[in-house]
Parts: C-alpha cells; sequence; structure tokens
C-alpha cells in the first residue's frame, strides 16, 4: 500500500474496533488539536497487554510489525511500517527528562477522544500530551510545548 | 536542478539533527521557559486561529498534515 493512497479513516477506525488501548501522541496529536506542524510519522502510546490486537488491527494495511510482542515489551518500544511509519511506544511508565514518572493508566484515564470521520481516536489530554513531550526531550519537543502552552491560551480566549 | 531558493539537503539533514538531538534537563527547561515575546505569542495564536478556522474538524486537519508533508517530500 502506498503512503498516498493509506486510508487514514479506515486505518483509525480499525484500531477503535480492535479495542486496543491506544493514545495518539507526537504532532500528529498536536495537528488534530489544532497545530499546524511538519510531521511524517504517527506515534502511539499502547498498553503493553494490546500489542497483539493493534498489530492484528492494522495488519490489513500490510502494517508489519518490527519486532515479536515480547521483544517490545521488553524494549518498550517497536515499530509498524509499510509506506508509513508508525512508532508505538509500549511502556506501562516512563520518565520525563526531570524525572518525573508518567504512567499509561493514568494518561490513560484522563484520555480525549476525537471523532475522525467516522472512526474515533484517543490522545492525551492537553497537559498529559505535554508530559509525553518530555520524554525525548528534544529541542522540538520543546518547541511543540511552547505551541501547546499557546493552544492552550487559544482555547481560553 | 535544485531549486536555488530551498536549502540543500544536507543542510536539511543538519537541522533535522540538530533538532532531535536529546537535551539535558537544565537545556530542555531553558528552551521550553525562554521568554516569549509578543510577536512570537501573536504569531503563534495566528496561526492556530487561521489553521482551526480553515481546518475545522480533526479529519481534515490530518488530511491538510498528510497533504503538506506530500508537498515537503516532493521539494527533497
Amino acid at each position: 500500500m502506498r503512503g498516498s493512497e493509506f486510508d487514514e479513516i479506515s486505518f483509525f477506525s480499525a484500531i477503535e474496533a480492535s479495542g486496543a488501548r491506544a493514545l495518539l501522541i507526537g504532532r500528529r496529536a498536536l495537528v488534530v488539536l489544532g497545530l499546524p506542524v511538519l510531521t511524517a510519522d504517527y506515534d502511539f502510546w499502547l498498553h503493553s497487554d494490546d500489542i497483539e490486537k493493534l498489530n492484528e488491527a492494522v495488519r490489513p494495511f500490510d502494517l508489519e510489525a518490527n519486532r515479536d510482542p515480547s521483544a517490545a515489551r521488553r524494549t518498550g518500544r517497536y515499530v509498524l511500517e509499510n509506506d508509513e511509519h508508525i512508532d508505538v511506544l509500549v511502556s506501562d511508565a516512563r520518565t520525563t527528562v526531570d524525572s518525573l514518572l508518567v504512567r499509561f493508566a493514568d494518561v490513560w484515564s484522563r484520555r480525549v477522544s476525537v471523532e475522525i470521520g467516522a472512526a474515533k481516536l484517543f490522545i492525551p489530554a492537553i497537559d498529559d500530551l505535554i508530559l509525553t513531550k518530555r520524554f525525548a526531550a528534544r529541542p522540538k519537543d520543546a518547541e511543540d510545548i511552547r505551541l501547546l502552552e499557546r493552544l492552550k491560551e487559544a482555547r481560553d480566549e | 536542478m535544485s531549486d536555488p531558493r530551498l536549502p540543500s539537503p544536507s543542510a536539511v539533514q543538519a537541522a533535522a539533527r540538530f533538532s532531535s538531538r536529546r537535551l539535558t534537563p537544565e537545556e530542555f527547561q531553558a528552551y521550553v521557559l525562554a521568554p516569549v515575546s509578543e510577536d512570537e505569542r501573536e504569531e503563534a495564536l495566528r496561526l492556530i486561529r487561521w489553521f482551526t478556522r480553515r481546518y475545522p474538524t480533526p479529519a481534515e486537519r490530518l488530511a491538510y498534515a498528510r497533504r503538506a508533508h506530500s508537498r515537503w517530500k516532493g521539494r527533497e
């Protein structure tokens, strides 16, 4: 399947139908919220029990996992790929650059549901999305946090 | 022939490496907490207002992101 033909709404529908606890994070979540940032990939934070569910859901899109579920659980991440590139974080908790422990269960409990056409996807609440931007702690993550702070301002207007 | 108005592929790669490096906690905090000038703040708010008015639904915004990335890839 070529990237340009990728049916994004069907992709999100399949994930929703699978019941996998998957949160869209990364820049694609910023776009959903209303920030026009450039991004190539999809990033998900997934409950570690749901790797098989997610992999099965995206199989019709010819997306192949780069490691098996046990290796993904061990390393805390894996990639689903064809012409699309989907980074999947699978740890139960991550630590921010300033050593704050962020638990998937807590972020999941505060998730926000978003309608994408006929599909529904889940993203973290804005303050939790800001925390996820503190995991990798790159300059572009800092820039995204500054944009998310402006988005909060815009929503308060 | 490449477009002279655009940065070279090596310059783009160098910028990507620079923006993707891991910062120390102190460096990261300094980036996040750097003062926001009024111009920067207004420009960000203007961009957000434009984007959310032009693309009112998440589906439209995601479709825009895919088109924007395709255009950007086409320039590489």
